[in-house]
């Protein structure tokens, strides 16, 4: 009975000694950066790139929208000084015709 | 068949022109139209509206001065304060302090100016500013006209001169304009024609020739070297506005600016020369 016991927990302590081993050598510690292969090392470069460029762009739509914004404005306050400006004058041409009456200093 | 009726109103000779052949109706409340106004808006006249205003400083305004004094205003804003209807008490300095035809030709008093552009509130009332008047003589003539030519077109395409300032509604009028050289006709089809001078209503004070358009930057009448200028524009108010702004801006200036501002104009100046302006040819 004794003996019995004692199997099972030699057993559960291999079965733990063996899960254990197999997660550390499935995490590979001894792998660093250094070690990466090229494609890796080439793969953490764009991405490196890539967040750059998304930054430049970023700026520059930034700054396009704060253009537009200015323009956008610059257009609403055009339109609204139209809507309020007086009516053109009307056509008006010079002939050869007599008056009908006659403007003076008023 | 052109109906003509002619009749005193606001200092000055309204001439009604109407293309119908039965415009009784309509000539009559163009011309109740005059008398109306006249009676709200004169300076002349203690019991109007307008004198009361100047009296007490702050009225309770019908729609009528209302609108006109804001037209003023807006005009004052527009042209830099060229236009400005605060120049009563300067056109009183001056001399003009009565119906033009009561104004003495020739006294020995010198005019010593008056402050403009004085401040003037529209709201729920009309409140002057202390020390500040209202003059509406012009402006109040062209609105009047405008408001008459209004009910006159009820009867057909009409024309109304309130002493040189012309409204026009439909048809084909053909007016006369004085030059250097003779009278040109310009044709009007819509709006309004005004003419600013110095030629006319002059009287003297202490030696001095003086006229009735005052620069409201200086308070005295103006130094200009235009003799008279003549503006079409939308309507006759706004014509009435640019040919004040635009006589006391002189000569170049005033080709200049009708040109931006695509206002047809005859230019007049005191040297004989005849200038077409802001696309008239």
């Amino acid at each position: 009975m004794t003996s019995h016991v004692g199997r099972l927990y030699a057993l559960a302590l291999a079965l733990l000694v063996f899960f254990l081993a197999w997660a550390t050598f499935a995490a590979r510690p001894w792998a660093g950066t250094a070690g990466a292969s090229p494609q890796l090392r080439s793969l953490a470069a764009r991405e490196q790139r890539l967040r750059r460029e998304s930054i430049a762009v970023r700026r520059v739509v930034a700054q396009r929208w704060a253009v537009y914004r200015a323009q956008l404005r610059q257009r609403q306050a055009l339109n609204a000084a139209a809507a309020t400006a007086p009516a053109a004058a009307p056509p008006v041409r010079v002939v050869t015709l007599p008056p009908l009456t006659i403007t003076r200093t008023s | 068949m052109i109906q003509r009726r002619t009749f005193p109103a606001m200092g000055t000779t309204v001439e009604l022109l109407v293309d119908a052949d039965e415009a009784d109706a309509a000539l009559d409340a163009a011309e109740g139209e005059f008398h109306r106004l006249e009676a709200a808006l004169s300076r002349f006249r203690p019991e109007s509206e307008l004198s009361l205003l100047n009296r007490t400083g702050s009225v309770d305004p019908s729609p009528d001065l209302r609108r006109v004094v804001e037209l003023a205003l807006d005009g004052r804003q527009r042209t830099g304060g060229r236009f400005d209807p605060t120049v009563h008490d300067a056109l009183v300095a001056a001399g003009y302090d009565r119906s033009f035809e009561q104004v003495p030709p020739d006294a020995p008093e010198r005019s010593a100016g008056a402050a403009c552009g004085g401040s003037v509130a529209v709201g729920e009332r009309i409140e002057l500013a202390p020390g500040v008047r209202v003059d509406l003589g012009g402006i109040g003539k062209g609105y009047a006209a405008e408001r008459a030519a209004e009910l006159l077109a009820l009867a057909g395409p009409c024309l109304v001169n309130a002493g040189g300032d012309v409204a026009v509604r439909g048809g084909s009028w053909p007016v006369g304009v004085q030059t250097h050289d003779g009278t040109l006709s310009l044709e009007l089809t819509a709006g309004g024609l005004a003419t600013s001078g110095i030629d006319r209503r002059r009287w003297r004070r202490g030696g001095n020739e003086l006229h009735h358009i005052v620069d409201p930057q200086t308070g005295v009448p103006a130094q200009t070297d235009l003799l008279r200028i003549t503006v079409v524009a939308a309507d006759l108010v706004e014509a009435e506005i640019w040919g004040k702004a635009l006589l006391i801006a002189g000569a170049c200036a005033a080709e200049a600016e009708a040109e931006v501002r695509r206002l047809p104009a005859v230019i007049v100046t005191r040297d004989g020369r005849t200038v077409l302006a802001g696309g008239l040819a």
